[in-house]
């Protein structure tokens, strides 16, 4: 299948009225293009969450007819003697990086291999996507199943392989609680980073993998000199909201372990959501969401500076 | 030009997949929980009654109960819906915040102290019927109330029980336990005799401890507790200690607790005691719904007697009917919530979860229909010692539970740390979470 | 280009095969567990393959309060939602990847709260706005919540394969004399196609499975969402209806998977060899 290939002309002298038109343009075009977005967005996404980040500098608590005033830095002031919540942040940032870095070495593998000329590759491509299918309130179920240590079948494999007698307490025992939730988290997350990388993938133009071929470039090198630039924007793109979610996350670990044993597992969004639904905290929760916010934000903007920067060299 | 059509063609195609999402939803009136009479004439009052029962007999028996009222109440008509235990608490929070929650709202004491601190539960005090108020004991009545105000109606109970494999406590000579009582020495001294042959003498589902413990702390007068409200104070003593300590021995002196089971949960623990992996167990009454529904038929287990030390006290935790602050029609709903606490009706949700009627009529119509069997007849007798515990009224204690208790019980019986840095742990904790 | 040798092939497929293990073992257990009944469920040497198959956790999920109609609702939401998602979605990631206007800067911002900020806690303005717009309770007021809350996902993963887009496709268009909405849906639209899937995707299954904001913001039984109806399978004290919440869920996960074969298909690339020259 050809098509038609639309030549630059050359020959003819430039538009320069045309260029001036389209570059002043571009700003108003920008707007109209955004604008659909705007309006939802601004309602229910901006005020909620610029009331929300508000909260955080008032003592807004549950109850009828409380009112609430402005405290000021105080819950932030709180938050920093807060050893346990300090502690929670350790464990999520532990958790997060983890999690985020096992997902994109694995996912970027298996991205690779439903790129290839693969036989069944649909069904390979649809299996794949199982983690994602699978409703969440059965996903923690299942896995703290699998990982019982009397009747899960992991440790049934374990003692069938003669690799263990007794089993091991995943998600009971203090040394492997962390790394078992974390083995989770990755399942769970395998897909949408699978997805967005083979999406990348996709998008690189072939010719240019045969231009390195003609060249002489074997397999890895190809994968190094033409598919991970390509890939650079999608790679930081996913890595940096993976990230952002596996920290926020706490649905899955809640199921798993409640933050235990002995609060190895405690993330902070855990805490925040105690503070705010169980005891009725709604300022000084939020004021732990400010502080998650900003501290991820200086994380995240010192990655992608990096990112961006060698993106546009 | 082509620019507008374009715009103009993308938003119609949004259009029409919206309107399919909107023909198919009913946006209700959403103006709280009840609406009030229509026009003049009769006013006919509507109910927004959320029940959280989830067991098929349960869900069958409070369905028959709004459909009995309905038929006898024509112009106050409860309209059933289902939440989960799960969600609840959320559920309510929010549609607490926002003025919308149901008018009945179905949920547990330790559950709702929160809520009657913040003022959304109204006060049923002036209009509950006396017969209502004299089948309760004022001990459970406490759990519900603060100020002297009642704030829901107590419905069922449950208290921890020893089950036993009496299979397994035969082969090793001893006899099953069926006094009125059995003493903690008895029960140390059973599970450590049972302790052979490739099987422990007790699993115990510990991964929760908190509530556990404080509540059977109460068997030796641990209160952990004094004082209510902002001015709780935590003093851990020996009476505290007593229970956490014969844990503890049991788990690393007498090795008769399978040391894995501290790490799960109650219902996890159940398959290893089927397979005869331990002899006893320490659950909830209701676990016996779980254990006739699948373990083996060639399991034979019995409800051992309530645990004592000076006493057989639990704390009570009962399941309450409240009605919501913001309802237009709480003495309605008060009189709905009277109804449901009939004998007869009360009997019927309780058989159906396997927990405890608060009122003796319902606990004696729960004996004859079932006979006392299953078990029935040692967990209808535990309702007698249930009372208000101390934490319960203690504002910040699901902060300490939280943050504080539960990870230092896990330790303590995980053996990382020693009974007295167990105690400090909590009473500095309690300083920590108070600031 | 030259074929992989055999030897590279079959490693190929095997390492496919385990990781296809690793993802998808989780569900055949679901699948052994939906057939199996409580006594088996609570044995202590677990098979794959039932003693006894016990059909009836799925009559039992089906007879549970209105699973099919939730499952409608799911539907509904979720597709209204991927197409939203898509059509709002593709021309503002584009603005924002290819101008350069002041929108860019605020809207990384946005994005970066909207996704930092936890959720849990913008629940509750969330809902009175919604309540004070006439919006609660309804399956319209959910798909618009949804949309506002993957757009930022879309925009910014939009954006990253808008970046890796080559700009002579455009710049000879417009040389050509194309306006920007001809070069948007002729050139650039086809070229995005695998990032418009995955994004798709995405913001399919993120409808599909939201659990909190549904339980929230939906009141009524006849407007409950799939994952509300199976959360009523979990009781009390960690108390599980196994068996039918095992059936419940094999069935909520099966669409997901059709609507995943279906759109993984449209996952190739956009790009001919040959289209750019010169």
């Amino acid at each position: 299948m050809t098509t038609t290939v639309v030549e630059p002309q050359l020959d003819s002298p430039p538009r320069p009225v045309r260029r001036r038109r389209g570059r002043s343009t571009g700003s108003r075009d920008a707007w109209l293009l955004t604008l659909p977005a705007l309006i939802p967005v601004l309602v229910l996404s901006v005020i909620p969450l610029a009331q929300g980040v508000y909260y955080g500098f008032t003592d807004k608590r549950a109850g009828l007819g409380i009112a609430t005033h402005v405290t000021g830095l105080e819950n932030f002031r709180k938050l920093w003697h807060n050893h346990l919540f300090l502690e929670s942040f350790r464990i999520g940032l532990i958790w997060a990086v983890s999690v985020t870095l096992i997902q994109f070495v694995l996912g970027l593998g298996l991205a690779l291999l439903l790129n290839e000329d693969l036989r069944l590759r649909w069904l390979a491509r649809t299996l794949a996507l199982i983690p994602w299918a699978m409703p969440p309130v059965i996903v923690a179920i299942m896995w703290r199943l699998l990982l019982d240590p009397t009747v899960g079948p992991v440790n049934q494999s374990l003692k069938d392989l003669h690799i263990s007698d007794t089993g091991i307490n995943w998600l009971g025992d203090f040394h492997t609680a962390l790394p078992a939730v974390i083995m989770v988290g990755v399942w769970v997350g395998m897909p949408q980073t699978t997805i967005a990388l083979l999406a990348g993938l996709q998008g690189i133009p072939a010719d240019l993998h045969e231009a390195a071929a003609v060249d002489g470039a074997g397999a890895w090198r190809r994968f190094f000199s033409v598919t991970l630039p390509q890939l650079r924007p999608i790679i930081f793109a996913i890595t940096s909201l993976d990230f952002i979610w596996n920290f926020n996350s706490f649905g899955l670990v809640y199921v798993l372990t409640a933050g235990g044993p002995g609060g190895k597992t405690m993330l902070p969004m855990l805490f925040a959501y105690n503070e705010a639904f169980r005891y009725g905290q709604f300022g000084y929760a939020s004021a732990m969401g400010d502080v998650m916010v900003l501290l991820v934000v200086i994380f995240l903007g010192l990655y992608l500076r990096a990112g961006l920067r060698k993106a546009d060299a | 030009m082509r620019n507008r059509v374009l715009i103009g063609a993308v938003t119609g195609v949004a259009a029409v997949a919206l309107v399919a999402a909107c023909s198919s939803s009913k946006s209700s009136d959403d103006k709280g929980g009840s609406t009030g009479g229509n026009g003049g004439g009769g006013s006919k009052v509507t109910l927004k009654f959320q029940s959280l029962a989830f067991q098929k007999p349960t869900v069958a028996a409070v369905k028959k109960i709004v459909s009995d009222w309905n038929a006898a109440h024509p112009n106050i008509q409860v309209q059933y819906s289902e939440g989960s235990w799960d969600s609840v608490h959320d559920q309510l929070v929010t549609q607490f915040e926002g003025g919308t929650a149901p008018d009945v709202i179905h949920d547990e004491a330790a559950d709702i102290s929160g809520f009657i601190q913040q003022g959304y539960l109204a006060d049923l005090s002036g209009d509950l019927p006396a017969d209502v108020k004299s089948s309760v004991p004022q001990g459970v009545w406490d759990t519900v109330s603060a100020d002297g105000k009642i704030y829901a109606a107590p419905t069922l109970l449950q208290s921890y029980v020893v089950m036993a494999n009496t299979d397994l406590l035969k082969r090793d000579g001893i006899t099953v336990p069926d006094g009125a009582t059995l003493s903690w020495d008895d029960f140390q001294a059973m599970a450590k005799k049972a302790t052979s042959g490739g099987t422990y003498g007790l699993g115990w589902g510990l991964k929760s401890p908190t509530a556990t413990i404080l509540s059977l702390s109460l068997n030796f007068d641990g209160k952990y507790f004094s004082g209510s409200g902002q001015d709780a104070k935590v003093d851990v003593g020996d009476n505290e200690k007593q229970v956490p300590q014969r844990i503890h021995a049991m788990a690393y002196d007498d090795k008769s607790i399978a040391p894995v089971t501290l790490t799960q949960s109650g219902t996890d623990i159940l398959p290893g005691f089927y397979a005869g992996k331990y002899a006893m167990v320490v659950e909830g009454n209701y676990a016996a719904q779980q254990i006739t529904e699948e373990a083996p038929k060639s399991f034979h287990w019995a409800v051992l007697p309530p645990l004592t030390g000076t006493s057989s006290n639990q704390a009570a935790d009962p399941q309450t009917l409240s009605v919501a602050q913001s309802s237009k029609h709480v003495k309605e709903a008060t009189e709905f919530v009277s109804y449901f606490m009939q004998a007869q009706n009360l009997a019927a949700v309780g058989q159906g979860d396997w927990l405890i009627p608060t009122t003796q009529s319902a606990r004696d119509a729960i004996n004859q229909a079932t006979g006392g069997a299953s078990g029935w007849t040692q967990t209808l007798k535990g309702a007698s010692s249930q009372v208000a515990a101390a934490f319960q009224a203690a504002t910040n204690y699901p902060r300490w539970k939280d943050q504080i208790a539960t990870p230092a019980f896990q330790q303590y019986l995980a053996n990382k740390m020693s009974v007295d840095d167990l105690a400090k742990k909590l009473t500095s904790g309690w300083g920590d979470v108070n600031q | 280009m030259r074929k992989p040798t055999k030897a590279v092939r079959t490693g190929q497929y095997v390492a496919l095969a385990l990781y296809l293990i690793f993802l998808g073992f989780p569900l055949l257990w679901l699948l052994s567990i939906s057939l199996k009944t409580p006594r088996e469920l609570a044995s202590i040497n677990p098979h794959l393959i039932p003693h006894h198959f016990q059909w009836s956790n799925y009559s039992d999920a089906f007879d549970a309060q209105g699973l099919l109609r939730s499952a409608g609702n799911s539907t509904i939401v979720a597709l209204g939602s991927m197409v939203l998602t898509i059509v709002v979605a593709f021309p503002a990631a584009y603005a924002l990847g290819r101008f350069k206007t002041r929108l860019r800067p605020i809207a990384t911002g946005w994005i970066l709260v909207s996704q930092l900020f936890p959720v849990i806690l913008i629940v509750i303005p969330l809902f009175m706005i919604l309540r004070s717009i006439h919006l609660l309770n309804s399956l319209f007021g959910l798909v618009l919540v949804y949309l506002v809350w993957t757009l930022p996902f879309a925009l910014w993963m939009l954006r990253g394969y808008v970046a890796a887009l080559p700009r002579d496709l455009e710049e000879a268009a417009a040389v050509d004399g194309a306006g920007r909405l001809r070069t948007l849906v002729s050139i650039v639209l086809p070229l995005l196609r695998p990032g418009l899937v995955a994004t798709a995707m995405f913001a399919f299954i993120s409808a599909w499975n939201e659990f909190f904001f549904a339980l929230v913001l939906l009141k009524n039984d006849n407007v409950r969402t799939l994952p509300l109806t199976l959360a009523h399978f979990v009781g009390a004290e960690g108390q599980v209806s196994l068996g039918p919440l095992a059936a419940g869920s094999v069935m909520a996960t099966v669409p997901s998977l059709l609507v995943f074969a279906v759109l993984q298909r449209r996952l190739t690339s956009g790009l001919l060899a040959g289209a750019v020259k010169g």
